[in-house]
């Protein structure tokens, strides 16, 4: 499929500073979780850039992009500021979600990226809810949203698909297939192991880039989109990749062997495609470096903002619990920090 | 005022707001052709076409699903799951997402989202169809609960429920959807969340009922006052969520005693969660310990007669009040 | 704690009479405790060594543990009431502390918990009713709110309420405040409860006893040295053991809605102590000669004065007496105790001018006032008992049966 031709330069450059800034990123952000700097769960999207950033490149501004716990690089190719992603990440309040969502749940409306959900399959329903929403208001926004090939194994892939199709409802929905449902193999894990056609039961059919290749990416996805667009017809499309990180950083990849690593880091996205660049001039090695640089010095700064943003104040733990109003005045709650009860509004 | 049906009171809620905001949708298994399963939502697909009123395959926790993602995108929708025991396929959506978004994003979306579901016990539907689980969803931060007990409040609250920007668990009452009371006529009546209502004024002590439990109470005071010359108050708080604790709290300070009574299981139930409430808050203003009075700790059984004594009935609501009284119930009668 | 009278529910370690570790023998008086009528020494019934457990000054519920004699055997058999251990200061405090060595590490020190409502708690402090004082009426005799505003109102017709005035100036100068007794909180409780809840009226009666105190100065002069004479109280206890014999419905109560009958007629005669009232009982009034009544209640006034009184002797009473003549009262109007029906208040005789036979002469009066309870007892048998009463008194032969 690297047959495809390059989009023109200026394009196929930002996509490469795009995916340079997303391996930076994530690997800065490992670096940030061992130093106990992030918390929680922390899913990296190595060896991914390609399938993110293509497929966000076929987006509109006013398209919808939902993902899922794995979505720093989603945020960031949608345009997100880096140090308020990694705020979010250290758990402050110049965060994307002022701390209250963390990596699983970045989400930068004005962008209209919609968030990651941390709930396998949990995304699809809302995407097809995102979709419903553009139908009934008439206007002509679609919705991208990506799952892993684990998630197609849930319950909502099946109501969500065929809810989507019975509606005409303008959504794309991309099984990143990496292969694996955090340690299972898709053999292991899925009867049906050619994922594109998981769909067409549903009424949804199917196609397939290479997730490894920005251009296939964004080239397939850009024709689903159309699809849905103006076919009020939901596509499946299956994003074929392979993170070179483990599940998590957790993850001790016991499932997996050093050499099949070693393989797939041959077609390493990042590298291959800057190699094209190089290859068909579009930028020089000194170029690729500079843009590396780049991509570390705003990792730098957004790793020096995060450190500088505060913590959340306590008195704001509260906050949007609810929207208040005058129906919704606040509400009683018992909380563990006193011995007595907080009226919510209070605390607002 | 008009005389009109629980379902009625319902059905003229959702049209009124159907009619003053476009972006309002119902969304249900069966709810347009067939008019729903309890024939509340009759007659709307023929008024508002099959784009407002959508019939949904039996999907419950994508149906909630796409309501949510419907709410942080504009749209205002109200589903109505068939009955509260097929919420639980829905509660992934309802709890992770419905309650939770606005929140993990920081406020940046909320969620104007109504999920409409009958519940209760009493029509010998087994252990699976007869729920009552107004207890879980008020466990649930980010969720608004109302539990209309009667067809005013059923209107005032839904409308409500509708306008509110609050995802709304609304639970109604299978019981209760024939029955009748007074409506009002106006179209901008609602009924305010967070508000308690009196049902019965009474000095002696408090009794609180939750759904169909606040009739039941009510006329539990009414022998209590016939029999005993007991005078209880009787609150309906209508929203658990926002819960009106002011109006509970006066009203024990007064009578020193409580009884609470529902139809749900009694661990963790809301009762228990009152009861630990005016423990906190009105400890001071006890007689003595708040009575409970709940359905039995058991899944419903089929049997009629074995169903029938698994959910309260006055005659426990006066014997978990007359409890309270001890040697001071003589006084009182005589 | 032991039970030690018919209405004790609690009690309090006024002096441990044997020190901890002490071997007592059964019958050996080990405590003297404190009950709602008396202060009474208690015997061991058992032999062993003494493990105190309860401290002086500590107020217990009735089968809560003061002491374990011999070895562990902790668990009392009769207990009615579950020992809960509470941080209550002692209702009277004692300097003994130091006599009894720490006492075992499981065993509670301090005072029972007093079983109240949090209403009932909260307004008994801002209003100074010691909860300890009361009996509850709530589930499982819990103290309600109730409770403690009837005792509001005792508190109200009781002498001086129990308040510490910290020095404040006052119109009444400085105040001193002291601490009732158990025995004076419930006579507190109960002249409130009688006056608040029983529908008493009462009837006057003047009774001639010229020829009463004619017999008892021929008694007199004719008695042995040492030989008791009866006084005139004794006669109207005598006459109005009589007259209840023959009027079985002032013999009763009335008590939580029922009428209860005795068989026996046991006259109460108030007794004044130091600071307190007691009621000792002769018990068959109606059955005893005018002499026995006599030596009895005599022996009783004087177990009275010598705070020997035991429960049972202040127990039982289905009448009482009330004489407060010696004090040249001519008459009063007395508080029933309840819930017995009518209570016999007793004026002084003097002599008065009065017609007798037809001529104004010189006789020996007195005024019986009785204050009936009306629910069982009503005004014609009320006035029927009073009657009698007098006839018997003016013909006091009669007594002499």
């Amino acid at each position: 499929m690297a047959d495809r031709p390059l989009p023109p330069p200026e394009t196929a450059i930002n996509w490469f500073k795009s995916m340079t800034l997303i391996r930076r990123f994530e690997e800065r952000a490992g670096e940030q979780y061992t130093r106990a700097k992030v918390g929680g769960f922390l899913h990296l999207a190595i060896g991914e850039e390609a399938t993110i950033v293509g497929a966000v490149a076929a987006l509109r501004p006013t398209d919808y992009m939902i993902a899922t716990y794995r979505s720093h690089g989603q945020a960031l190719a949608r345009g997100s500021e880096p140090g308020r992603v990694m705020a979010e990440l250290f758990g402050r309040v110049d965060g994307l979600c002022r701390g209250r969502g963390g990596s699983m749940h970045m989400f930068d409306l004005e962008r209209r990226f919609m968030g990651g959900f941390g709930i396998v399959g949990g995304n699809l329903p809302l995407a097809a809810g995102f979709g419903l929403s553009s139908d009934y208001l008439g206007n002509d926004d679609a919705t991208l949203c990506q799952f892993g090939d684990g998630a197609s194994n849930q319950g909502t892939f099946g109501e969500t698909l065929n809810l989507a199709a019975l509606w005409s409802l303008p959504v794309v929905f991309m099984v990143t297939n990496n292969q694996f449902g955090m340690g299972t193999s898709l053999e292991r894990h899925s009867a049906q192991t050619d994922l594109q056609v998981k769909g067409e039961g549903f009424g949804v059919p199917g196609l397939e880039c290479d997730g490894m290749d920005v251009i296939d990416t964004w080239a397939v996805t850009e024709e689903a989109l159309r699809i849905a667009r103006e076919e009020r017809q939901p596509v499946l499309v299956e994003a074929l990749n392979y993170r070179f990180r483990g599940h998590s950083i957790a993850d001790p990849e016991d499932y997996r062997s050093a050499e099949e690593v070693l393989e797939w880091s041959k077609r390493d996205p990042l590298l291959t495609f800057g190699d094209r660049l190089i290859a068909e001039g579009v930028i020089n090695e000194q170029q690729r470096e500079a843009i590396d640089l780049e991509a570390i010095a705003t990792v730098d700064e957004a790793v020096a903002f995060a450190d500088a943003s505060p913590e959340p104040e306590p008195s704001s733990l509260y906050d949007d619990v609810y929207v208040l109003s005058d129906e919704v005045r606040g509400w009683y709650s018992a909380d563990h920090r006193g011995a007595g009860l907080q009226k919510g509004e209070e605390l607002c | 005022m008009a005389e009109m049906r629980y379902r009625e009171a319902l059905n003229e809620a959702l049209t009124e707001e159907l009619e003053r905001d476009p972006n309002v949708y119902l969304m249900g298994q069966d709810i347009s052709v067939f008019g729903g399963a309890f024939k509340v939502t009759e007659g709307l697909m023929d008024r508002f076409g099959e784009k407002r009123i959508r019939d949904t395959p039996i999907s419950e926790n994508t149906i909630v699903g796409i309501g949510v993602g419907s709410a942080m995108t504009g749209l205002r929708p109200v589903i109505e799951l068939m009955t509260i025991n097929f919420s639980l396929l829905a509660l992934d959506q309802i709890i992770n997402h419905a309650a939770h978004v606005r929140y993990m994003f920081g406020g940046q979306v909320s969620v104007p989202l109504v999920v409409r579901m009958p519940q209760g016990a009493g029509h010998q539907l087994g252990p699976t169809h007869s729920h009552s689980f107004e207890a879980l969803y008020l466990h649930v931060p980010g969720l608004l609960v109302a539990v209309p007990s009667t067809a005013a409040d059923a209107k005032g609250l839904l409308k409500t429920a509708i306008r509110d920007d609050n995802p709304v668990i609304f639970i109604e009452h299978e019981t209760l959807y024939g029955q009748r009371g007074e409506v009002p006529d106006d179209p901008d009546f609602t009924v305010p969340f967070g508000l308690a209502a009196i049902r019965r004024a009474g000095s002696d002590v408090t009794i609180i009922g939750i759904s169909r439990m606040a009739q039941t109470a009510e006329c539990a005071a009414e022998q209590l006052a016939a029999e005993h010359g007991i005078e209880a108050e009787v609150i309906d708080p209508r929203t658990l969520r926002p819960l009106d604790l002011d109006t509970i709290l006066e009203s024990v300070a007064k009578t020193n005693r409580c009884v609470i009574v529902e139809e749900g299981w009694p661990h963790g139930g809301v009762g228990a969660n009152l009861a630990a409430l005016i423990g906190e808050q009105g400890f001071d203003d006890l007689d003595a310990p708040v009575g409970r009075v709940t359905g039995v700790d058991a899944p419903m059984p089929y049997a009629k007669n074995l169903e029938q004594i698994s959910f309260p009935h006055e005659q426990q609501v006066i014997e978990a009040t007359l409890a309270l009284f001890g040697d001071r119930k003589r006084a009182l009668r005589g | 704690m032991p039970r030690l009278s018919d209405s004790m529910e609690e009690g309090t370690i006024v002096r441990w009479l044997k020190r901890d570790g002490d071997e007592v023998a059964r019958g050996e008086e080990l405590v003297e405790i404190e009950t709602d009528k008396a202060t009474m020494a208690y015997e061991s019934d058992t032999a062993g060594t003494l493990q105190i457990t309860a401290q002086e000054g500590a107020t217990l519920s009735v089968g809560a543990k003061i002491a374990v004699i011999g070895d562990d055997d902790p668990a009392p058999s009769n207990s009615t009431t579950a020992a809960v251990e509470v941080p209550q200061p002692p209702t009277a405090p004692t300097p003994a502390i130091e006599t009894a060595p720490q006492a075992p590490a499981s065993a509670p020190l301090g005072g029972e918990r007093v079983k109240a409502s949090p209403v009932a708690r909260r307004i008994a402090g801002e209003r100074g009713v010691d909860l300890g004082s009361l009996s509850g009426s709530g589930p499982g005799g819990r103290i309600i709110k109730a409770d403690v505003e009837d005792a509001g109102t005792a508190a109200s017709a009781s002498p001086p309420a129990a308040r510490t005035s910290g020095g404040e100036a006052s119109g009444r100068g400085a105040v001193t405040t002291t601490e009732p007794t158990r025995t004076q909180t419930l006579i507190a409780r109960r002249m409130a409860e009688s006056r608040a809840t029983v529908p008493s009226f009462t009837l006057q009666i003047n009774v001639d006893m010229t020829t009463a105190t004619t017999l008892r100065a021929e008694l007199k002069a004719s008695a042995g040295e040492g030989q008791a004479v009866p006084t005139i109280n004794d006669m109207i206890v005598k006459a109005s053991a009589l007259a209840l014999r023959e009027q079985p419905q002032a013999n009763g109560a009335w008590r939580d809605g029922h009428f209860e009958h005795y068989s026996r007629v046991n006259i109460g005669v108030a007794v004044a102590a130091a600071g307190t009232l007691v009621v000792p009982t002769i018990f068959d009034a109606d059955t005893k000669t005018l002499a026995e009544i006599s030596a009895e209640s005599g022996a009783l006034a004087e177990s009275v004065r010598s705070s020997a009184i035991t429960p049972p002797q202040t127990s039982g009473g289905t009448f009482t007496v009330s004489n407060l003549g010696m004090f040249g009262v001519r008459s009063f109007d007395a508080v029933i105790n309840a819930p017995q029906a009518a209570i016999l208040a007793v004026g002084a005789v003097e002599q008065r001018p009065a017609v007798h036979n037809g001529e104004i002469e010189p006789r020996m009066l007195m005024e019986l006032t009785l204050a009936c309870d009306h629910r069982i007892l009503y005004g014609a048998d009320g006035a029927k008992l009073l009657a009698r009463i007098k006839a018997l008194l003016e013909a006091p032969l009669s007594l002499a049966s």
